[in-house]
């Protein structure tokens, strides 16, 4: 629903600007879904006048004018035919922008225009082009045209939810807005001149359906003179997104906007009978609406009908039949209201949404109707003339007596958990609008007026106490501890579970540590790792530090299970070592290592098992450095004393080793009493959650071009490193190919000694363009040279 | 002519239902209905024939190539059907004959207990906290209010790297170490090893616990109590009841033991609660005023409660394992089965 600022403001003194209100009201439960300043653009447009004009020497239609604009004299092009000399004009200065349109210095057949004079139509305040807009004499010249006209306004578009029919009216938001902002409410107070002839007289009124519509009152006006609205009324209408039509139309309009309920006239001279009929639809009923569509009814539909026809389809749409016209005299005003379900339906089946069926649809109360009917009679008067007839014709089946509900004080610190003292919340409802009847014992009574239907039990009053408390003004308690670090800790589980996925288990050891380990892994004299956490008291000699490596425990565990017959062995631990030197505790760091050996897959029928390999180690740690998101790592020659010469890896990150793999080298095995191939790998855990990784992974876009495949042979001297050929490929490709995968190495036949073959699969990807192959084979051109000339490597 | 025709036709039709393979379709397309075909040659020589016979004839050939492209169709949709049925034949396979696994590991039980402690606790807004294995006196006993002479302190009990420190007993040393760092409310657990200078079938010299602490305005024992019946329902199901008795730690007052129903006879008595129907789970209690005074809370404000579990213990009685040193031998064939 739109509501506008200005309007607003007749009712209660804001105080507040357009913006701080939108959040008042958004915070006070009444969302604000959209803000529209109305008369920004024309805030830009000044008066002026044009003093002088001549035909344009190159051009019939046009006119080059002189205009003043308050500051000087401007030339301006203008190719109305209504330009004249001495009018005042609408004039858009260089740089203005109206919509997407931006005025600019111009040159029109030679002549050059600085500006623009616009017509009502450019500026959005009418459908008129025929000509610019031409202003009063007296309007004064350097005004903004905004000021001028009075068109300077905010609409605010907002959400009402469906427990609220209340505030489907700028008065009922008023009133809530004057309990929240705790501001003084003035509504329009109406007084009704009658004529003495009664309007039964003149028309009678049958409700045949008393449970589908709850009231129908109706009141006659004769003599009205339909014409145009007054200004201020138009722009009232124009500021909520409402069409002027005439003034009786308008007003009932405008009227519904005020108070939430839509009304209806009807010109008297078109009922038949001089009888109104409520009653159901017949099956299959034609009905000619004012949308100028022919509506077949159904007959649970509730029609307004004279004794001959239905003249409009109640709460939904005036009939074409019955409507005010130019030549209308006599109005008969109706205001109702309908069973809301009985409206939905009827408006939901036949696609038909107006500013009435949305208000009927809602809930709407009976009462409302009659104030309604009185403000729109009296503004009729006023502007429209004519003479009211004496009383109105009234059928208000079954009303009701207003609710009493009660609240405990002692109940809304329970809801609320701060208190809010009896005085406060008497206050509060009060300024709702609700009827303090009295107090006892931890009770408050109040009469809930006609118009808040939705209170009907103690929570209810709960509820508009802590939303006039304000919601956001209602503490917190608890507090963020922030004591563990969750991606760490997270990210141990995730390394954990992707080993086991890799079919290791998990071994925990004793932290305790024989220093004559370090001795059998040839750890030197200098190593950190000597610098034991030794206890005092220990269990023994084999048991006397606190181990400083995992790998000892985990050769002794290999030993343990090879004895118990098992021959695949994948085990691994995750702890704490310790070292002590110089410091009052001890360094205590996370490590992760862990033990491999026998076949990577378990026996298989369809294929032959393969013993582990170096590259099955990288493998895991590739994954296991993926899970701790480290992204740029090297691999290089590890100086460790416990790999096998030339099968041990040292892992750099930010040069730093943060990990190591490889092969145990057999005569270190051999001194645990193992005598089979033995791979092991090693994380410092610590240093790597020490480098602070870990961050939420953004989204990229995927990639809107299907990726290109292509592959390369090449016979190449063993010398050169597998990361300098690909790192000299992906050079070469620039940024075209996205991934690069070597799926076959060989060497023997037909190679000779010191070479290999090397088989890449090359994926070319673009984010922009689909890639021809003329453009990939360009770039295939430029990967070969680039290996020719850095490796002298052949193609196969 | 059109007898030419006609024998063109049917000879097309004896060939194309000998074809069984979709190329020789294909060809027999091109040499009967195709650019260079039989039937197209039939076309060039319409001229040829007298005026009036060309309609006639020209329809008698529209007719023959019709047909002629039905019978290919037809014998398309046949094809397809035996290419179809050779698949199925040749892809059948022994529906009972293994599949393909890859390896699969394990984590250690103490580890999976370990991890749904956590994942108890964290869902009631605890937080996870570390500290030092290594600690020093004051942390492991003088700020947890135990006295000088406590026997505790002793050599024969504990681990010492010197004088004053020494291998944590409890991870209570956490709980001191973060009120030292953090600012209350304070809800955490800490996790974590533990050493105790003991080696015996039924204590091992490095063990695992958790300890829970909240310290808050307005704890209180029933909050206590609140807490373990959850976590023990949680962690050993529905079935298991708790009960308390009161004990004597120095750094909680008042102090409590933790007994859960025996996880194997529900109470009934049996070997593993030793007849009694109940099981020993931990210690628990009310943060000892001078515990927070030491640490400068104002305890008349403050008040919190502590309690500590073995994992180990949980782990085997979750587990039903029977002999403590299983958790620390690493034979694959017991690690395996907690997969």
């Amino acid at each position: 629903m739109k509501i506008s600022y200005n309007w607003l403001n007749k009712y209660i003194d804001l105080k507040f600007s357009p913006d701080e209100l939108k959040d008042k009201m958004t915070f006070g439960g009444i969302e604000v879904e959209a803000i529209e300043q109305l008369g920004r653009d024309i805030k830009q447009i000044k008066i002026a006048q044009v003093v002088k004009t001549a035909k344009h020497p190159n051009a019939d239609k046009l006119t080059i004018c002189q205009v003043d604009d308050g500051t000087e004299i401007k030339q301006v092009i203008c190719g109305a035919p209504n330009c004249e000399d001495g009018i005042k004009v609408a004039y858009a200065e260089i740089g203005t922008q109206i919509q997407d349109f931006k005025i600019k210095k111009a040159k029109l057949r030679g002549e050059i225009s600085f500006g623009m004079l616009c017509s009502e139509d450019e500026l959005g305040i009418s459908d008129d082009h025929d000509g610019i807009m031409i202003l009063p004499k007296d309007a004064p010249i350097g005004t903004d045209l905004a000021s001028y006209l009075g068109i300077e306004d905010t609409c605010y578009d907002v959400e009402i939810t469906p427990n609220r029919p209340d505030l489907l009216g700028i008065i009922g938001v008023a009133r809530d807005l004057s309990a929240l902002l705790k501001l003084p409410l003035n509504l329009p107070e109406s007084k009704l001149n009658e004529s003495s002839e009664p309007i039964e007289d003149h028309l009678s009124l049958e409700n045949k359906v008393p449970e589908l519509c709850t009231r129908y009152t109706a009141r006659i006006i004769k003599n009205v003179k339909i014409k145009e609205s007054p200004d201020w009324l138009k722009k009232q209408l124009i500021s909520v997104g409402l069409r002027p039509i005439n003034n009786v139309v308008d007003i009932t309009n405008y009227v519904m906007m005020e108070f939430g309920h839509p009304l209806h006239a009807f010109d008297y001279s078109l009922i038949n009978g001089k009888k109104i009929i409520v009653r159901k639809a017949k099956e299959n009923e034609e009905f000619p609406a004012l949308d100028e569509v022919t509506y077949k009814l159904k007959k649970d539909d509730i029609v307004i009908a004279d004794e001959k026809r239905a003249i409009a389809l109640a709460g939904v749409i005036g009939g074409e039949n019955s409507h005010i016209t130019s030549k209308t005299k006599d109005i008969v005003i109706e205001a109702a209201n309908f069973l809301y379900s009985s409206i939905r339906k009827t408006a939901g089946r036949m696609k038909i949404s107006t500013d009435s069926s949305y208000r009927f649809e809602r809930d709407i109360t009976d009462e409302n109707a009659e104030l309604a009917s009185i403000r729109a009679c009296e503004l009729i008067l006023e502007i429209a003339g004519g003479e009211l007839l004496k009383g109105e014709l009234d059928s208000f089946p079954s009303p009701k007596d207003l609710t009493i509900v009660s609240i405990r004080p002692s109940r809304v610190k329970k809801i609320l958990s701060i208190e809010i003292p009896s005085k406060q919340i008497v206050e509060y409802l009060t300024a709702l609008g609700l009827n303090f009847i009295k107090e006892s014992e931890d009770n408050l009574e109040f009469k809930i007026p006609y118009y808040r239907k939705d209170l009907t039990r103690e929570i209810d009053l709960i509820e508009e106490v802590i939303r006039l408390n304000g919601y956001n003004n209602v503490p917190t308690f608890l507090q963020s501890q922030n004591i563990m670090n969750k991606p760490v800790f997270y990210a141990r589980r995730k390394v954990e579970d992707t080993l086991v996925n890799y079919g290791f288990s998990e071994v925990i050891n004793w932290n305790f540590g024989d220093p004559n380990d370090l001795d059998k892994f040839n750890i030197k004299k200098e190593d950190a790792r000597r610098n034991f956490a030794k206890l005092k008291n220990p269990l023994g000699e084999s048991f006397s530090i606190m181990r400083s490596m995992l790998l000892p425990s985990l050769l002794k565990n290999a030993l343990f299970n090879i004895n118990h017959g098992q021959k695949n062995i994948r085990i691994f631990e995750l702890k704490k070592v310790f070292t002590r030197k110089d410091e009052k505790l001890a360094t205590e760091k996370l490590h992760l290592s862990g033990i491999l050996s026998g076949e990577f897959d378990p026996a298989y029928w369809k294929i032959n098992t393969q013993q582990i390999d170096f590259h099955d180690v990288k493998g895991i740690m590739e994954d296991i450095l993926v899970e701790l998101k480290v992204e740029n790592c090297e691999y290089q020659k590890s100086d460790e004393p416990f790999y096998q010469p030339g099968l041990g890896a040292a892992v750099m990150s930010d040069r730093k080793i943060i990990a190591s793999l490889g092969k145990i080298d057999p005569k270190i095995a051999i001194k645990f009493e193992i005598d089979i191939p033995l791979f092991a790998f090693d994380v410092d855990l610590e240093a790597i959650f020490a480098m602070n990784l870990f961050h939420d992974q953004i989204f990229e876009n995927i990639p809107k071009f299907p990726p290109v495949l292509r592959d390369i042979s090449i016979v190449i001297s063993r010398e050169h490193k597998y990361v300098d050929i690909i790192g000299t490929i992906q050079k070469a490709g620039k940024n075209n190919i996205s991934k690069i995968v070597l799926f076959d190495e060989f060497a023997g036949k037909n190679i000779k000694d010191g070479f290999h073959s090397l088989t890449f699969s090359l994926v070319f990807s673009s984010d922009t363009k689909t890639l021809t192959d003329e453009y990939i084979n360009n770039i295939l051109k430029k990967v070969i040279k680039a290996l020719k000339n850095s490796y002298n490597a052949e193609m196969r | 002519m059109k007898e030419e025709l006609k024998k063109v036709v049917t000879s097309a039709k004896s060939e194309i239902n000998s074809v069984v393979s979709m190329h020789n379709l294909m060809q027999l397309k091109s040499k009967y209905i195709g650019k260079k075909s039989i039937l197209n040659s039939f076309m060039q020589k319409i001229g040829s024939l007298p005026k009036e016979e060309r309609p006639a004839f020209g329809q008698t050939l529209n007719i023959a190539k019709n047909q002629i492209e039905q019978m290919i169709a037809d014998q398309e949709e046949k094809i397809k059907e035996l290419d179809y049925n050779k698949t199925l034949q040749s892809e059948s396979i022994d529906l009972t004959m293994p599949g393909r696994k890859r390896a699969k590991g394990s984590l250690h039980p103490i580890t999976k207990v370990w991890r749904e402690i956590e994942d108890i606790f964290m869902s009631m807004g605890f937080e996870v906290a570390e500290g030092p294995d290594v600690e020093d006196e004051y942390h492991n006993f003088d700020a947890l209010n135990t006295p000088q002479d406590h026997p505790a302190r002793e050599l024969s009990d504990t681990f010492y790297l010197d004088n004053d420190v020494l291998l944590r007993t409890q991870t209570s040393t956490v709980q001191i170490r973060t009120m030292e760092n953090h600012s209350l409310p304070i809800k955490i657990i800490s996790p974590g090893s533990c050493y105790r200078n003991e080696n015996d079938a039924s204590h091992s010299p490095m063990f695992h616990q958790v300890e829970a602490l909240f310290v808050d305005e307005g704890v209180s024992f029933t909050d206590l109590r609140d807490m373990l019946n959850i976590f023990v329902k949680k962690m050993f199901g529905d079935k298991i009841e708790f009960r308390i008795r009161p004990h004597y730690f120095p750094f909680t007052e008042p102090s409590a033991e933790i007994d859960i129903i025996c996880v194997k006879c529900y109470g009934e008595g049996c070997n593993l609660c030793k007849g009694s129907g109940w099981l020993e789970m931990g210690g628990a209690g009310m943060v000892d005023p001078n515990v927070l005074e030491k640490l400068g809370i104002d305890s008349e404000k403050y008040t919190g409660y502590a309690f500590g579990l073995g994992m180990d213990r949980i782990a085997m009685l979750k587990y039903k394992i029977p002999d403590m040193r299983l958790l620390f031998e690493n034979d694959i064939r017991f690690l395996k089965q907690f997969s």
